[in-house]
């Protein structure tokens, strides 16, 4: 029944996600999109594959979780599209002259809250401004388009929050999963990463691997038969299959790392955690995304996601990301620690 | 091995060879000529996970069998007599690595430099000893640094080559770490990188891959041979059979070698059905080694109190 | 009318920030807040690493005697996308940053704001042909 509704409400999103990328507001760098959308047909790897190859990035402005005061609507109206398209213009704008601060009107670095803008973002703006869509939020099922937390899972998500700049930072463990370069998982890593959040997508044979920028996240997926390992890894073990020109992939075997400090908890990974994943391209540029998850540790039931996801131009690279390898920031989070204790 | 009256010629065979292995050219390519099968779009087919077979690794130049990775001079006796003849030890392993026994000791290899020897500038070779000296504290890999480029290839880990249109990937277990070969026309590299910047093209029958932009930060082994930022490999991968290919890389740094010099060695397919690459996700591994000693407490001495 | 358009964008603005990454720990806990520096100083060197990179500064004290400060910087590869590299800002350039000190009392600082003497910026817009 859960299943049934799931493909409903995603049939009905994939609709209106096909209507929004004909009313995305472009710029001038943004690949072009085709003007008949309806014409534009899946291209094929030469064995015959449905092909995703290239480099893709979330770029929309839709929150993971629907804010308070949408409560109720999983749609903007119209206008209120054009009002997030036409502000994100401005900070677009903004972060082009470099100047700090993410909130129209504000200019100046004084002006803005160090919290969001502790760099000048011209360390983090890849170029062009984000899309507005409709959707209210990612998170389609659970209907209210939020988390369905178990309570502890709440709890933890609480006290994550509480410990932001208050630590205590007293071992290597106090850091986040991604802090230490470890990673942070796979849950988000289509749609998210602190450094933009860049996959590339290379397609051989019986594979489709995806090399995602941070932590060098890599997923090496099987996709003409296999079968699941049994072995558990970070990244879990991951087996996926055609379903017309639909990728489906399902990962288990996680390990459990519950016992670590996540900065997302809801990207968090258990052993009991289970990951159904749909790649749909629905444009030549545009490739819906879709994520079920599954963990009775940390959610009271599945919840899914559909993610609009944009393929940027041929000549896009991924870069190295040598995270640990330069991770200065972890010893100086310790040295730091040292100094607040002898103070105390 | 054979026996009888075939031995003596096996014996002459297998002399002759050893004589070109150490001091001569290479051996494999010049005498095979194979056609590997093509993949749909018309290349050599390289998919598959491989992995080298030898002690690179520890040492790519010739080296015996010894007790550790690192040793430590025996100390100078104190209590014999003048005169007297007393056994002494050699070498012994360091205290840091003594517990490790034999898992800890390192095998004998017969090199995999051609010609045996390493062109250093007279300065770089005082550096290289250094460098053996002072393995426990200098090599990269005791930190799961990545371990660039050509040393990724003979790690004792496979590796995994995924050919797509225009980048052919080659994924490593070791540290997770990837390397993406630019089959199409790119720049270079923007900034220094641990893996290098990879462009390739075919040559008949070989990959033949272009490796600039590393930081000079990586080791060729755990013998403490090095490179500066001006590295510049040259890598060969040659199909000899259906589960061998040839490797090949050359080296070249004007600021640390007098003159260019080559390594060489098979590679082996993984044959089990499906093999996959697992998870060697050494950084977890080695945060008690790096940071264990620098917070406010230590892991290893029991949860904090409160 | 005005009022409600204002509302009607700080309520956008809360939409968007809503939907962004939560950041991870690392600043907060590196560096002080209530600490904030400004130095004026040369490029020594520029670390163009993940996940920061280092510029290596060295000011100039009244004294004249010279500190080596170490600016942690955000990840370089926006940077490479707009198409700037390890060439675009050479050592020896005098430069102003504006940041807040390490907690721990060194000399180091992140580098919230980077800026020449005249005002402008380093690494703003797209440099050459690099990618969009």
């Amino acid at each position: 029944m859960k299943r049934r509704r799931v493909f409903v409400v995603g049939i009905l999103v994939g609709a209106i996600l096909v209507g929004a990328v004909v009313s995305i507001v472009t710029t001038p760098e943004l690949p072009e999109t085709s003007t008949n959308v309806e014409a534009w047909m899946q291209p094929h790897t030469a064995w015959g594959d449905p092909d995703f190859q290239g480099v893709w990035r979330y770029e929309a402005t839709i929150p993971l979780e629907r804010p308070r005061e949408y409560e109720g609507r999983a749609f903007l109206t119209d206008e209120e599209v054009e009002d997030i398209a036409r502000v994100e213009q401005e900070l677009s704008a903004n972060r082009l002259a470099g100047f700090e601060g993410a909130a129209v009107g504000r200019r100046t670095l004084s002006e803005s809250p160090i919290r969001g803008n502790e760099y000048n973002s011209f360390w983090q703006y890849h170029g062009r401004a984000r899309q507005a869509y409709r959707q209210t939020s990612l998170i389609t099922d659970p209907p209210n388009g939020r988390l369905p937390y178990t309570e502890d899972a709440r709890q933890a998500a609480a006290r994550s929050t509480a410990r932001y700049g208050v630590g205590p930072y007293e071992s290597y463990l106090d850091p986040d999963t991604g802090e230490r370069c470890l990673t942070d998982g796979v849950t988000a890593t289509m749609w998210q990463g602190p450094n933009g959040g860049h996959n590339r997508i290379v397609q051989s044979p019986g594979y489709v691997t995806i090399v995602h920028e941070e932590y060098q996240d890599r997923r090496i997926i099987p996709v003409d038969g296999g079968s699941h390992r049994g072995i558990p890894q970070w990244l879990g073990d991951s087996v996926g299959h055609w379903e017309g020109d639909t990728l489906v992939v399902e990962t288990t075997n996680f390990s459990n790392k519950m016992h670590y400090e996540w900065a997302n908890i809801w990207t968090r990974v258990s052993d009991t955690l289970r990951l159904v994943e749909r790649f749909q391209r629905v444009g030549p540029d545009t490739m819906e995304y879709t994520i079920t998850v599954d963990d009775p540790k940390t959610f009271t039931t599945p919840w899914t996601a559909v993610v609009p996801i944009l393929r940027l131009p041929d000549n896009t690279q991924i870069y190295e990301y040598a995270c640990h390898e330069g991770n200065y920031a972890l010893s100086n989070i310790l040295s730091a620690g040292r100094a607040i204790a002898a103070d105390e | 091995m054979q026996q009888g009256p075939q031995r003596s010629s096996v014996t002459v065979v297998t002399a002759v060879a050893a004589v070109i292995v150490v001091y001569g050219s290479p051996l494999w390519g010049q005498a095979v000529d194979y056609v590997a099968p093509r993949t749909v779009a018309g290349w050599p087919d390289l998919n598959g996970v491989w992995q080298a077979l030898n002690t690179a690794n520890y040492d790519i130049q010739a080296h015996p069998a010894r007790p550790a990775l690192a040793l430590v001079p025996a100390p100078p006796s104190t209590t014999a007599p003048p005169g007297t003849d007393w056994a002494i030890p050699g070498e012994l392993p360091a205290p840091a690595v003594r517990a490790l026994g034999a898992v800890g000791g390192v095998p004998a290899g017969e090199g995999v430099v051609v010609g045996n020897e390493i062109p250093y500038q007279p300065w770089a070779a005082l550096i290289k000893q250094e460098n053996a000296e002072n393995w426990l504290e200098r090599d990269p890999e005791i930190k799961c640094y990545l371990p660039g480029v050509p040393r990724a290839t003979y790690m004792p880990y496979p590796f995994q080559i995924l050919q797509g249109v225009d980048k052919i990937l080659i994924a490593y277990e070791f540290a997770g770490a990837t390397r993406t070969i630019h089959m199409d026309d790119v720049g270079n590299s923007p900034g220094p990188t641990w893996m290098g910047w990879s462009r390739g093209r075919w040559e008949g029958e070989t990959l033949v891959v272009d490796v600039t932009g590393f930081n000079g930060q990586t080791w060729f082994d755990r013998a403490g041979n090095f490179h500066s930022d001006a590295l510049h490999v040259t890598e060969r991968y040659t199909p000899i059979s259906p589960n061998h290919l040839i490797y090949e890389a050359t080296i070249e740094d004007p600021n640390v070698f007098t003159e260019s010099w080559t390594i060489e060695m098979p590679l082996y397919r993984r044959l089990e059905t499906d093999k996959r690459l697992l998870e060697y996700e050494c950084v977890e591994f080695v945060e008690q080694l790096m940071y264990g000693e620098l917070g406010v407490f230590d892991p290893a001495d029991g949860q904090r109190g409160e | 009318m005005r009022t409600n358009l204002a509302i009607g964008l700080i309520a956008t603005v809360q939409f968007l920030a809503a939907g962004s990454v939560s950041a991870h720990h690392a600043f907060a806990a590196e560096f002080d807040a209530t600490q904030p520096v400004k130095l004026e100083g040369t490029i020594a060197k520029m670390e163009w690493i993940s996940p920061h990179s280092w510029l290596h500064l060295d000011v100039q004290k009244p004294d004249g005697t010279v500190e080596r400060w170490m600016i942690e910087g955000g990840p370089p590869n926006a940077l490479f996308r707009r198409g700037f590299t390890q060439e675009s800002l050479p050592v020896g350039i005098e430069i102003i940053v504006e940041g807040f000190r390490a907690r721990d009392g060194s000399l180091r600082a992140n580098g919230r704001d980077i800026t020449f003497s005249d005002g402008s910026r380093p690494f703003v817009g797209s440099f050459g042909t690099g990618t969009p």
